[in-house]
């Protein structure tokens, strides 16, 4: 039981991350119906970033808490303006050509963001500095729980109530919702829907940012491929809790993070990822709109 | 069309004096140019022509790979006799593998095909049933003997998979021009107009998918003669973007589009093997601009004429 506990608190953590980066897809997806293959990518660059400004900060002697602070601040800004500068080269020339073009716009974003890091930061695993988070841990009846999930946790449950109450109680929430249910209606009530995918691409990468923050200080260990398998999980998380929906995105990254450490504690390490994806072809098969999703009726 | 069949005899004819002229590393890039396209022509079937967002068919060309690699080695089947059973378990994985998830649309397919994709590769390093090697595959895969002849030397092998690329061709042309294209065709305009000219959906989709799978498993078999090996990462799914991303850069449902899509995303990187460690930035940037310049790809289809009058209006 307690061991079961344990796997539920790192589960957690895992999953705040994954409903992080599933934010950036779930919301692109729903505007744009785009799958943005180079998100993931994207939040690999901003852990790169995050070290890199820990690290700067760090030489300059600057005090510890002021040097973290910094690093969120420093990424999340660089990297919402990131995806801004993303859409404007690779997404939006395609708006109007054929859907499977922009896919491929986006594996070559993902392809360039993937060596770029290569280039900039080499091919070897870099590692984050340990206890960027007070290194305190507490013994809950048997459970292990340090800083570092209780951050993660706190953290993403805040951002997400934000994000939450942006998009429910605001006015560009409301045209963001609009411009998801149906572009055109959207343009002819005064929406500027360019604007919208504006605003959606840097919340998304913001949130994203976060995430490969989290990653670095959660995991430690930074390789420039890494993006693709927490992007991959992330999107899956998104098509779990019913892609387009931002509320089933953090519930389907929260359900994915605790599905896989339970897999890879009780059944197998080794076919961990072909469990997740056997979970979600059968999801898709069941109830392809996930489970917050609401069915739409076909248009003919 | 007897323009476009100039081209093609071209096109074979310099296939044909181009290994007497280059070094054996440049034959065998020529050998797998060829089986890739066989691989990307066939995943067109199922992208291209009935237009069905697939993205793991890496899976089907490992399928035939590995069939042919296992009853060779463990079971001493000669390669040519492998090569109707790898097409026809592919193509059984196909009608198994698509008939759960045909119903999906669009974007939730290509997930799935992705997820098939990544369940097979991690079977194939896990050593599902002991029988595929793990991580390190399977090694010492004998070459064919067609009516007594031994297709071993590296020519050899680079002609016998020009052979299937030709037959390839010659399916997929004659695809086009039969009932089975256009009801394709139809499929990937208009679901509800086919549905209601007569068109089967559930059969034709699944027919898609089993033809797509048997081609892209017989490139498969040349493809473990080749290297006389076969090994899990070559069937990886970031080895489907790269079939994927051939037919959309290509021009899908385009014969010599996706052959061009084979040339610009395989041949032309090896050219630039020294700058080994930037090569695959510009790249991925050249893959962003080719789209923007080029939506429709670098070659696309051409369906009929339309009067001039519908054109301008």
């Amino acid at each position: 039981m307690e061991i079961f506990l344990q796997q539920i608190v790192n589960g957690l953590a895992i999953g705040s991350i994954y409903a992080l980066v599933a934010i950036g897809y779930t919301m692109v997806y729903g505007v744009m119906k785009l799958i943005n293959f180079a998100h993931g990518d994207v939040v690999a660059l901003a852990a790169y970033i995050g070290l890199t400004v820990l690290m700067q900060a760090f030489g300059m002697h600057v005090d510890k808490l002021w040097a973290v602070i910094l690093m969120f601040v420093i990424t999340s800004l660089f990297i919402s303006m990131f995806g801004i500068f993303l859409e404007r080269l690779a997404y939006r020339p395609l708006r109007k050509a054929p859907r499977l073009s922009a896919v491929v716009s986006a594996l070559g974003a993902s392809l360039a963001i993937e060596n770029g890091i290569m280039l900039i930061w080499g091919p070897n695993i870099k590692v984050f500095p340990s206890n960027v988070f007070p290194s305190a841990r507490w013994h809950i009846s048997g459970v292990i729980i340090n800083s570092t999930q209780i951050a993660i946790l706190l953290l993403s449950i805040i951002l997400m109530l934000a994000l939450y109450i942006f998009i429910n109680k605001t006015k560009i929430g409301t045209a963001i919702r609009a411009s998801a249910i149906d572009q055109d209606a959207a343009k002819l009530m005064g929406i500027d829907v360019n604007s919208i995918i504006i605003a959606i691409f840097a919340l998304g990468s913001f949130l994203g940012s976060i995430g490969g923050l989290f990653i670095g200080v959660y995991y430690r260990e930074l390789y420039f491929q890494m993006g693709w398998i927490y992007g991959l999980n992330a999107f899956i998380a998104a098509i779990i809790g019913g892609i387009g929906n931002i509320p089933g995105a953090m519930l389907g990254g929260m359900l994915l993070g605790i599905f896989n450490v339970l897999i890879a504690g009780y059944v197998s390490n080794t076919w961990a990822e072909a469990l997740t994806f056997v979970l979600l072809i059968l999801i898709l098969i069941v109830k392809p709109t996930g489970i917050l999703g609401e069915r739409v009726a076909e248009k003919v | 069309m007897k323009k476009n069949f100039i081209w093609y005899v071209v096109f074979f004819a310099i296939a044909i004096v181009y290994p007497h002229f280059v070094n054996p590393s440049w034959v065998d890039i020529g050998t797998t140019f060829a089986l890739y396209s066989v691989v990307a022509l066939s995943q067109d079937i199922v992208l291209g022509k009935a237009g069905m967002f697939d993205m793991g068919h890496a899976a089907f060309f490992g399928i035939g790979a590995y069939t042919a690699a296992i009853l060779n080695t463990a079971y001493n089947i000669p390669i040519i006799y492998t090569i109707p059973i790898a097409i026809i378990l592919s193509a059984l994985f196909g009608i198994i593998i698509s008939w759960p998830i045909i119903h999906l649309r669009g974007d939730y397919l290509l997930v799935a095909t992705i997820g098939f994709n990544i369940i097979f590769y991690q079977a194939l390093q896990n050593n599902v049933f002991g029988i595929t090697g793990g991580p390190n595959g399977i090694f010492g895969v004998s070459t064919p003997v067609i009516f007594g002849i031994n297709i071993a030397s590296q020519r050899a092998i680079y002609y016998f998979a020009w052979f299937i690329l030709l037959i390839t061709m010659l399916i997929i042309y004659n695809i086009d021009k039969s009932k089975l294209g256009r009801a394709f065709h139809y499929l990937r305009e208009s679901e509800l107009a086919a549905e209601s000219f007569g068109v089967n959906k559930r059969f034709y989709k699944v027919l898609a998918f089993a033809l797509g799978a048997a081609v892209a498993s017989l490139a498969g078999v040349v493809f473990a003669v080749q290297y006389a090996a076969v090994s899990p990462e070559t069937f990886n799914f970031t080895q489907s973007v790269l079939f994927f991303t051939i037919v959309i850069v290509g021009g899908p449902s385009s014969i010599p589009g996706v052959l061009l899509g084979a040339f610009v995303m395989f041949v032309i990187p090896q050219f630039f093997r020294e700058f080994a460690t930037a090569r695959y930035f510009v790249f991925g940037i050249a893959m962003i601009l080719t789209m923007i310049l080029r939506p429709q790809g670098i070659w696309p289809a051409k369906f009929g004429k339309l009067p001039k009058y519908i054109k301008e209006s």
